[in-house]
């Protein structure tokens, strides 16, 4: 179609003009106040230039804050694809048609409410006393109390939880319907050779569905760093700093505790100079 | 291989229930008085009450957040539809060398930590003196929309036979009245789903509305949160009743969604 328009220029050039302007004005902007003193008190400044920088090395909360952040990570890609890939590949043998697409609706119903709601939702459930998910614990154990969110050994697993029933459920539905757009003559033949059905899984369909599985975990990785929200109301941070992840602490410093906004955007440019690093990095990899 | 398929058929059920059972719970919960909610046994059978609701219907507060809602969230979507649905057809269409490098740009746009970006705005809208109005929250949604759009209508514009556009050019046609009357209600459905996927992100945001609001223009998952630190009293019904408010309109979108993500991937399948 390679015909004499305007059309390409007139509708990409002012797109992407506007998102560079949106996108490169705050980002350089961030850089340039992590390199001053900026405080929310007081409209005096000076620059400072790598000092901040310096601080956060020496600061052990931060250091707590990157190792809270990493294992964050961790935890809810891998549970949130091993929930989804069980789940599918479940759906996929076990589930008629018909069942298929109820499941599927309720499914994405966790992921569609606003990560505020499903923390609200969980934090309820997670009350000791009150709460329906410890009912169970406090019926078994005689009224004994549970309280996952105030120990700082279960604290990141229970908040994980929520974040997992958010995109675990949502992903086991795109595993689905990956499983489905799978053409049926290797399945058909594993079977003929006498494989077992996790088998057939094991060493067929998800071998075949590696690529999009790959960019699943990758869209999981990139969104679970914004998990601020779901942190923010179910423990702000806490017990102590048991679930104080980079963003959280950034916030913290920046608006509740001190007021330091320099300090928070030197721990934003790190973050913001990791991810894209390692993002973009996984992404070539990926398409490659 | 019987009983391992009723095994699954259980957890699978297991797995229904607890998409939903907590939702319900927290929606049968908005409907509750107090004493019905702080129980050591959990209580199905109540009288329900309206109270909870009709406070919350009732708050100033929860109705302005409501309305910053709409009106951020719909005007940083419609910015997102005029400025990204072009954009997105262009290079689905229009294959340069640049094409590339514009989607991976605009997908490293969701890379950017939102802390990152709230942060030095927070320092621009104060210096311009838009901090906590509505254009400052709109301005920097539409940074969202318009990515999400785009990234989402690219492939769905690839999907729209070339056939079809190609003998509307030789009808005369220009190529954007191809365009308008060709690409767009062809696409419509997979677009429609790229929207509603971009109305739900911002609807659901909290980290950059609360770093952008103070009074003002606080959106309704900031109301939400800050009715749960009323004191020591916690009016349980009550935060429950606006949990199930604010988690409304996103559910709304679940038909389409749905239908979005069976359009996606049939298209994979040809």
């Amino acid at each position: 179609m390679a015909r004499r328009t305007s059309l390409p220029v007139t509708f990409v050039v002012p797109t992407i003009a506007i998102l560079l302007v949106l996108s490169m004005v705050p980002t350089l902007y961030a850089i340039v106040i992590a390199l001053q003193n900026r405080e929310l008190s007081t409209p005096d400044y000076s620059w400072v230039w790598l000092s901040n920088f310096v601080d956060l090395f020496l600061d052990r909360r931060f250091l707590n804050a990157v190792w809270v952040s990493v294992k964050w990570e961790i935890v809810t890609v891998v549970a949130t694809m091993v929930v989804a890939i069980g789940l599918g590949v479940l759906m996929f043998e076990v589930a008629s048609p018909r069942l298929r697409n109820v499941y599927c609706l309720l499914f994405i119903i966790p992921v569609l409410l606003p990560r505020v709601s499903a923390a609200f939702v969980w934090k309820f459930a997670y009350h000791p006393l009150y709460g329906i998910a410890t009912y169970p614990y406090r019926l078994l154990t005689g009224g004994l109390i549970f309280d996952p969110l105030s120990k700082p050994g279960t604290a990141l697993f229970a908040v994980a939880s929520v974040d997992v029933w958010q995109w675990g459920l949502f992903f086991a539905v795109i595993v689905l319907k990956l499983l489905e757009t799978l053409p049926p003559q290797p399945i058909e033949a594993a079977r003929l050779d006498h494989a077992r059905r996790w088998q057939i899984h094991a060493y067929v369909t998800l071998p075949m569905l590696k690529a999009p599985l790959i960019s699943l975990m990758f869209v999981k990785m990139i969104e679970s760093l914004r998990s601020f929200d779901l942190i923010y109301v179910m423990t702000r941070g806490g017990p102590g700093v048991a679930t104080e992840t980079l963003d959280m602490y950034a916030f913290s410093q920046g608006f509740i505790e001190s007021g330091k906004v320099s300090y928070a955007s030197a721990m934003a440019v790190l973050m913001m100079i990791a991810t894209v690093i390692t993002f973009t990095m996984l992404w070539k990899r990926v398409q490659a | 291989m019987r009983p391992g398929r009723l095994i699954g058929r259980i957890v699978l059920a297991f797995a229904g229930f607890m998409a939903v059972f907590p939702l319900l719970w927290t929606a049968l919960n908005a409907l509750k008085n107090n004493v019905d909610i702080i129980t050591r046994v959990p209580r199905l059978v109540f009288t329900p009450t309206w109270a909870n609701i009709g406070y919350i219907l009732g708050r100033d507060s929860v109705l302005t957040g409501l309305y910053n809602s709409v009106v951020a969230c719909g005007s940083a979507v419609v910015i997102g539809i005029v400025l990204g649905l072009p954009a997105a057809y262009a290079v689905a269409r229009y294959p340069n060398r640049w094409a590339g490098d514009i989607q991976f740009f605009v997908l490293s746009l969701r890379f950017l930590p939102p802390v990152a970006v709230a942060i030095p705005l927070m320092v621009i809208w104060l210096q311009v003196g838009l901090y906590d109005t509505l254009p400052a929250l709109i301005i920097t949604y539409s940074l969202l929309t318009i990515s999400v759009i785009m990234w989402l209508a690219i492939p769905a514009f690839q999907s729209v036979p070339k056939e079809i556009e190609e003998a509307a050019f030789v009808d005369g046609y220009g190529a954007y009245s191809v365009f308008w009357r060709i690409a767009l209600p062809v696409a419509a459905r997979s677009l429609a789903g790229a929207v509603a996927f971009s109305f739900v992100l911002v609807w659901n945001e909290f980290l950059i509305a609360l770093m952008l609001s103070s009074s003002n223009a606080k959106t309704l998952p900031i109301v939400a949160s800050e009715l749960s630190q009323q004191g020591m009293n916690v009016p349980w019904g009550i935060l429950n009743a606006s949990v199930v408010l604010l988690s409304l309109p996103p559910l709304l979108f679940l038909g389409v969604l749905s239908g979005f993500l069976n359009s996606v991937f049939r298209q994979k399948k040809t």
